[in-house]
């Protein structure tokens, strides 16, 4: 197991080089310049000495030099755990990254707590019974839940608050839920809930399934004719060994905690970690670029191998020799 | 060595139904699928309805999805007006309003002439929508075939050759796995100034090859064991030829799935990014429309009700298609999770 798990995360290391020589190369062939939008700013009426203007940044941010060079650089410097610095405001690329991180994080907690809150005892509810009325209008609710876009999902919940006025949404300051909790769950919410819905639909319809498979073995048989209640038998015998995929469903959701939902972050103007991205993809800010998407594809790399690993401690029968 | 061409055991199993009673059987057979599976039927119906509005959107919309409706202006003075031809100064003493006898439509209610409403453009919604249908359609569906195969080809040299091969492509399956999808696509969408759709759908086909490899994979090195993979290569079939003729005929099922179920996940990112402002700017498309009508808010709201229900209902269409296909093809999948994103 120890040796197993080293060789996974061994294995991780040329991902993360492949990722990392896949953005630089994404980054740097792209045709709209960051240099040629500075000069637009800089000089809205144009005419003046444009070139040298041009030259005189390039040498500035060091991208006068050979992709090449600039490549090794790249590699070197992050190896020394330098992520560069943004171009347009030369504050450093992490620091960037970590002022995002606890929107995305309070965003990201908010919509798993309200897809495991709903989607796991739906699944069970809808299993234990099986092909009545409940069980159809929670399916069909759960199939909705899959089909329709999140981002649609959201737009409606906005239209709802907004046009029966429930409360008010400080689209503006949104504000963390330390800094201002009722106006910070007021906002959140709404994403937390569009966003729980979808990816908790998926994980009802799995919880179902795996719950029905396992209610059929022989021993739930036995427990039942045992006569345990029926409590003890859902709880202790049936759900633990449903949950095994449940939870490889769950660990996916977890790995995105840090990516930010680009689509929610934009829709309800929170400055998280997927709006940054967004505004640096726009802005053609390079190493602000490189450096989110690093952070992030190693985090989801390395949840992915803990998920791995917690899959053979929970299900002996499949540990990995 | 026999050569590829006159292996004999190939040419003893070549029997193939006659032309004329595939018809048939393919009229039962889906048939036989409608009755067994009624919410897989509902959703083939789902999928056939949108490609018929994809492919007859010109006999099927009302109007002209770019033509722009102007209605008679109430603030207009036709009196203020007509003097106006003689002292032009009135013309700057009053409002523009008072001199243009008619304005854009833009959004006007549900009516007779416009069944869904104009949009912000004064544009016919209805004729719109039914338009936005094609992109979807083009996007989802083109976007399936490249992800099918491009993941095709590398899912099946990943497991059929093992080792090295293998472990460089499943590699390279991580990598593109560990970007959260949508910012992946950004990146690749970024190399192109202002993508069209066409850019589009081979950027989202790009992201889905992770997940058609996986598949793959595991049905390749599934069938890779069976007996009738060992009698080819003892004749002396080249890897190329079991790979073809032995090995894709039997990963068919599985592969059919994954592209019919990964359809929907393209069609929702596609309307994702449109609804981000990166979507084909020259394309009708429902995302955008979402995102458009979002800016009435809270007085109109039938521009993105309607624009979103149609993203729903088509990707329902091919969700329930796909899993009930997925219940009837390869039951094994069951729960592995959808393919895309």
């Amino acid at each position: 197991m120890g040796a197993y798990a080293i060789r996974r995360a061994l294995i991780n290391i040329p991902v993360i080089w492949l990722i990392v020589t896949l953005v630089f190369f994404a980054t740097n062939v792209l045709p709209g310049d960051f240099v040629a939008r500075r000069i637009a700013q800089q000089n809205p009426a144009g005419g003046v000495d444009a070139a040298a203007q041009i030259a005189q940044i390039k040498r500035e941010l060091g991208t006068d030099k050979p992709v090449l060079e600039r490549y090794v650089r790249y590699l070197a410097d992050t190896l020394r755990g330098d992520l560069g610095e943004s171009y347009r405001t030369r504050d450093s690329a992490f620091a960037e990254f970590s002022r995002g991180v606890p929107y995305t994080l309070q965003l990201s907690l908010m919509t798993l707590a309200v897809a495991l809150l709903t989607s796991v005892p739906i699944g069970i509810i809808s299993a234990l019974r099986q092909d009545s009325p409940a069980d159809y209008g929670l399916r069909l609710l759960a199939i909705l839940g899959v089909a329709a876009p999140n981002f649609w999902v959201g737009t409606v919940l906005l239209l709802l608050v907004v046009r029966f006025d429930l409360w008010t949404i400080d689209l503006v300051n949104h504000p963390l839920v330390w800094e201002h909790p009722l106006r910070s769950v007021q906002l959140f919410i709404l994403p937390a809930l569009a966003g729980g819905f979808a990816s908790g639909a998926g994980i009802m319809r799995l919880t179902r399934s795996q719950m029905l498979e396992v209610l059929r073995q022989d021993y739930i048989r036995t427990a039942w004719s045992k006569g345990l209640r029926e409590r003890v038998v859902v709880v202790r015998h049936a759900m633990k060994n449903a949950m095994i995929p449940v939870v490889t469903v769950i660990g996916l959701t977890v790995a995105g905690v840090l990516s930010g939902n680009v689509v929610f972050e934009y829709l309800f103007n929170i400055p998280g970690v997927g709006n940054r991205v967004l505004t640096a993809i726009n802005e053609r800010d390079v190493p602000v670029v490189q450096a989110f998407v690093l952070i992030i594809a190693t985090f989801v790399l390395f949840v992915n191998l803990a998920i791995d690993l917690l899959y053979g401690w929970l299900d002996p029968r499949i540990r990995i020799p | 060595m026999l050569s590829a061409k006159t292996n004999p055991i190939d040419e003893d199993f070549r029997s193939r139904p006659a032309g004329r009673v595939l018809p048939l059987r393919a009229a039962r057979a889906v048939l036989t699928f409608a009755v067994r599976k009624p919410l897989g039927g509902a959703g083939a119906a789902l999928v056939v309805l949108v490609a018929v509005v994809a492919l007859f959107a010109p006999l099927i919309d009302r109007y002209d999805p770019e033509q722009v409706f102007s209605r008679s202006n109430p603030d207009f003075d036709a009196e203020l007006a007509e003097k106006s031809l003689i002292d032009r100064s009135l013309r700057f003493q009053y409002p523009p309003e008072k001199f243009e006898p008619v304005v854009i439509a833009a959004v006007d209610g549900m009516s007779a002439d416009h069944w869904f409403g104009t949009d912000t453009a004064g544009r016919d919604l209805y004729s719109r929508i039914v338009w936005g249908a094609r992109l979807s359609l083009l996007v989802g569906v083109g976007a399936a075939v490249i992800a099918i195969a491009a993941g095709l080809v590398l899912g099946t040299i990943s497991a059929y050759f093992g080792g090295l091969v293998d472990l460089a492509v499943q590699r390279f399956a991580d990598a593109l796995q560990a970007f959260p999808a949508l910012i992946l696509l950004l990146l690749f969408l970024q190399v192109f100034e202002n993508a069209n759709k066409y850019q589009m759908t081979v950027a989202l086909g790009i992201v889905g090859i992770a997940s058609v490899i996986r598949v793959v994979r595991s049905a390749v090195l599934r069938t890779r064991a069976e007996l009738y993979v060992e009698a080819a290569r003892v004749v002396g079939a080249t890897d190329a030829r079991v790979m073809v003729r032995h090995i894709l005929p039997n990963i068919a099922a599985p592969t059919i799935v994954i592209f019919t179920v990964s359809i929907g996940s393209y069609i929702v990112a596609e309307s994702s990014l449109a609804f981000i402002g990166f979507g084909d700017p020259a394309a009708i498309s429902w995302g955008r429309m979402v995102n458009e009508g979002r800016r009435l808010f809270p007085a109109e709201y039938a521009m993105s009700l309607f624009a979103g229900g149609a993203i729903t209902l088509t990707v329902l269409g091919f969700n329930l298609a796909g899993d009930a296909l997925r219940d009837v093809l390869d039951p094994r999948l069951r729960g592995s999770g959808r393919g895309g994103f």
